[in-house]
């Protein structure tokens, strides 16, 4: 059974603007793991596009300082022009480093530095670059480097929720635990469980859904299935979201539909029927020669 | 003698590292040759996991590092392959428990009673991944066919190359499909980005996850095809002449649309 | 009603309805046990009806400021403004919904609580835990003891409070604390030490360190390394619901369970005999208090 969504206070109204009493401040989320390869840039990517798509405005934040690729993601490399260090030392403005998108127009990326490191990111100056970020969008998702060092800290301040990426393998369950540890409850963590192959959950060779949550406990954004589509869209710079249907863009479409607060059925992942091609290449390529 | 002292790294996170580690250890372990293997990602340990000695853990690299106990106290042997030794990293500590200078003095040490010491470097390049290359004088950088892989991979050849160590380079989960269909880059595209010495070419074989979260490495079993690759990079480190095998022989896609190396 | 919470641009400290001595006591101690967590975050300080002093504003300023916080606001009745302008402290009105969230509180019935004479003990414990770490924290010292035989100690988590409000703030008891108490589940990278015994609410992740001189007991699942007796006492005791640890240690003995579980998970009892570590399931534990002669703890194997 998956948990959608857990409040921490039922008193609690649901609009935090009407308490603080300010203008309606966008929300920041951190998309993190602590495991690299999970999976955490193109889930940034494609919700950043699925949210844009239903007319959302979005910043994505490239966090990971010197080894960039939320730009390669979104096919956006060569409109790179200034970067997250040039706007935090204040050399340009917010407005001349962000980049918008090629697709959607609500889109926009701030893209990361390629030849600078994660400690001459100053914490506080990140913090209040994503405030400033906030009011003027609605959503800022923050793609987080890999690890628990420095790049991790910086990504976190300043956001206000997280989602975890975690794939179904016992190396990623394990780091991604300590992950939602050191967030705690501030973050509000929700799970996204990426490059599931329900064939090989069902042959029992891949940890299910239930075996992920079973030790994150966390609730259920949402279960992308593996598929090598993901791969040539990502070398492409089109994100997969982009696309009206098909298994993953659809789960996309759900994640944004659920965070922004719509009830939307419990993920699920449809076991493919196998192709021919499937069956052979089980045959001959999962074969020991 | 003292032992050649091996950085396992790639930049990016998840392209198999931790995997290549233990499985080149293991290769090199089943010649005749004495590997410790050095898990540098503290906080985030994986190596142990994968090697399934997870539960015979008793001190850890950062307890050797404060003195609390002796390297070979902390030691654990694999029993499945002789000559295989795995010192763990801490996994309630962060990476700032040890410097630079310690983790170096470590690797030294296992230098001394091993012929290979192999350190599984953590994803990134901060902290951990400089404490990890403090220790080596050798470099095996580990990449994916893909664009953002091959990126974070030419930074890390980079800070290497800075600092004068000699690199390899491993192209891991290779899909030759992907090759011939243009949506994974070839090898050779790769090797010309990233201009270091190939040392081995490894295809993408969903068994490697099952294997993993087993704990029980690929190598284990001497018929998995990725065996014998591991054991040829063993024997390329050790300085002998392989050649790359063609795939031809191997796949069904292999035959229908041409040869692709792999090995 | 939790006393801190997270809320919009940083931190809420809910000063209504609560004696504010208590309050500020308790907040000094959670914000001691984290002294980072907090850092950089500003704070407003809700006090509904209630109106602070002058003092009272300015020691809830520094107590919050030496954690780094810092006091951006209070909210309140309007006496409340010119207490606030006197401290050079922004003053804001509590908006719509504050007040509609005051009267909705208002509504629900206050949570009478009987307490037993053994579970107010385990919160006097457990405040008097909080205060000693808090104590030590302050001294600049580890928050537990450091003794020769067990490993160093790693940064104790906030323990998450129980929902209960402070019955008695016992003062920092001379001997130490008899037990930890936590509620909540302990994630990988997590470690508890403690001087004493641990009991954890929750589970207990793969990848976690549980550490005691005294018995370990999990309610939930006990999946990392615990390690019970660290001083030595090979009588102490391991309890879980389900006991699938990665490792266990009691005293100097060490044991790992290299095979799968069978079977469902039961409540079970670690213990050491005959100088290794057996497990029984805990409905045949009585058998363990006759076989097993609690004299014999302490000797070194």
């Amino acid at each position: 059974m998956h948990v959608l969504r857990q409040t921490q206070d039922e008193n609690q109204p649901q609009d935090a603007a009407a308490i603080t009493g300010a203008r309606n401040l966008g929300r920041a989320i951190v998309i993190t793991s602590g495991k690299g390869g999970v999976g955490k840039t193109t889930t940034a990517a494609n919700l950043g596009t699925a949210l844009a798509q239903r007319g959302a405005r979005v910043a994505l934040v490239d966090a990971d300082v010197g080894l960039r690729n939320l730009d390669i993601v979104l096919g956006l490399e060569s409109r790179v022009k200034h970067h997250l260090l040039d706007v935090l030392d204040e050399t340009v403005t917010l407005d001349d480093a962000l980049v918008s998108d090629k697709h959607s127009d609500t889109l926009f990326l701030l893209a990361a530095a390629q030849t600078r490191e994660k400690d001459e990111v100053d914490t506080d100056k990140m913090r209040a670059l994503v405030q400033q970020l906030r009011e003027r969008f609605d959503y800022v998702l923050i793609d987080c480097p890999a690890g628990i060092e420095m790049g991790f800290k910086n990504a976190i301040a300043g956001a206000e929720e997280a989602i975890v990426v975690c794939t179904p393998e016992v190396s990623a369950v394990r780091d991604v635990d300590r992950v939602v540890g050191l967030l705690g409850n501030r973050f509000k963590p929700q799970l996204v469980i990426n490059r599931l192959r329900p064939q090989l959950v069902k042959k029992g060779k891949m940890l299910s859904v239930d075996d992920v949550n079973a030790i994150l406990r966390l609730p259920l954004l949402g279960v992308i299935a593996d598929e090598p589509e993901i791969i040539v869209t990502t070398n492409k710079g089109e994100p997969i979201a982009l696309r009206k249907d098909g298994q993953t863009a659809n789960a996309y479409h759900a994640i944004a539909a659920r965070i922004a607060g719509e009830d939307v059925a419990a993920p699920t992942v449809e076991l493919k029927k196998e192709s021919f091609l499937d069956k052979l290449g089980a045959f001959f390529g999962g074969r020991r020669s | 003698m003292s032992a050649r002292k091996i950085v396992i790294t790639s930049g990016k996170g998840g392209v198999g590292k931790t995997t290549t580690t233990a499985n080149l250890g293991a290769a090199l372990a089943k010649r005749g040759k004495r590997v410790i293997l050095v898990d540098a990602d503290i906080g985030l340990r994986n190596l142990d996991l994968v090697l399934g000695l997870e539960k015979r853990i008793v001190f850890d690299l950062v307890e050797v590092a404060e003195g609390r106990c002796q390297l070979r106290q902390a030691l654990i042997k694999d029993k499945r392959f002789e000559n295989l030794s795995v010192l763990p990293a801490a996994q309630t500590r962060d990476k700032d428990a040890v410097t630079e200078a310690q983790f170096a003095a470590i690797v030294d040490q296992a230098a001394e009673i091993a012929d290979y010491v192999l350190i599984d470097c953590p994803a990134g390049i901060e902290g951990g991944f400089r404490n990890a290359i403090a220790g080596a004088n050798e470099g095996i950088i580990v990449t994916t066919p893909e664009v953002s892989a091959i990126r974070d991979a030419d930074r890390v050849v980079g800070k290497l190359a800075e600092k004068n160590v000699p690199m390899r380079l491993v192209v891991n989960r290779l899909r030759p499909e992907m090759v011939r269909s243009g949506d994974m880059l070839s090898v050779d595209d790769v090797c010309e980005i990233l201009a270091i010495e190939l040392v081995g070419i490894v295809p993408d074989d969903e068994e490697v996850i099952d294997t993993t979260n087993r704990g029980e490495p690929i190598v284990l079993d001497e018929t998995a095809r990725l065996s014998a690759i591991y054991d040829k990079i063993a024997r390329r480190l050790e300085g002998e002449v392989v050649a790359f095998t063609n795939f031809e022989n191997q796949s069904f896609f292999g035959r229908l649309f041409g040869a692709l190396k792999a090995g | 009603m939790t006393l801190l919470r997270g809320r919009g641009l940083g931190l809420e400290v809910m000063f209504a309805d609560r004696d504010f001595d208590v309050a500020l006591t308790e907040l000094e101690a959670r914000l001691t046990e984290r002294p980072d967590f907090y850092r950089g975050t500003p704070a407003t300080a809700a006090f509904g009806s209630a109106l602070p002093t002058l003092d009272q504003l300015l020691a809830l300023r520094t107590v919050l400021s030496s954690a780094g916080v810092e006091l951006a606001a209070v909210s309140g009745g309007p006496d409340l403004e010119a207490v606030a302008h006197e401290a050079g402290l922004t003053y804001s009105a509590p908006t719509v919904a504050h007040e509609e969230l005051a009267r909705r509180r208002a509504l629900k019935p206050k949570r009478e609580l009987k307490l037993s004479d053994a579970a107010r003990s385990l919160v006097a414990d457990f405040a008097g835990a909080r205060a000693d770490i808090a104590e030590r924290r302050k001294r600049g010292e580890a928050s537990v003891r450091r003794h020769a035989a067990s490993p160093a100690p790693a940064p104790v988590p906030a323990p998450v409070p129980a929902p209960v409000a402070v019955v008695a703030a016992a003062p920092a008891p001379e001997r130490p604390p008899e037990t930890l108490y936590h509620v909540g589940t302990l994630r990988g990278g997590q470690a508890l030490h403690h001087a004493g015994n641990i009991v954890v609410v929750g589970d207990v992740n793969p990848g976690t360190e549980l550490v005691a001189t005294g018995d370990i007991v999990v309610f939930g699942r006990l999946r990392g390394v615990a390690h019970a007796g660290a001083q030595g006492d090979a009588s102490a005791r391991v309890y879980a619901l389900d006991l699938d640890a990665t490792q266990l240690r009691i005293a100097t003995s060490i044991a790992a369970d290299e095979g799968k579980r069978k079977g469902a998970a039961r409540p079970e009892v670690a213990f050491v005999r005959d100088g290794r570590i057996a497990l029984v399931p805990f409905e045949n534990s009585e058998q363990l208090e006759a076989s097993v002669d609690p004299k014999r703890g302490g000797k070194q194997h």
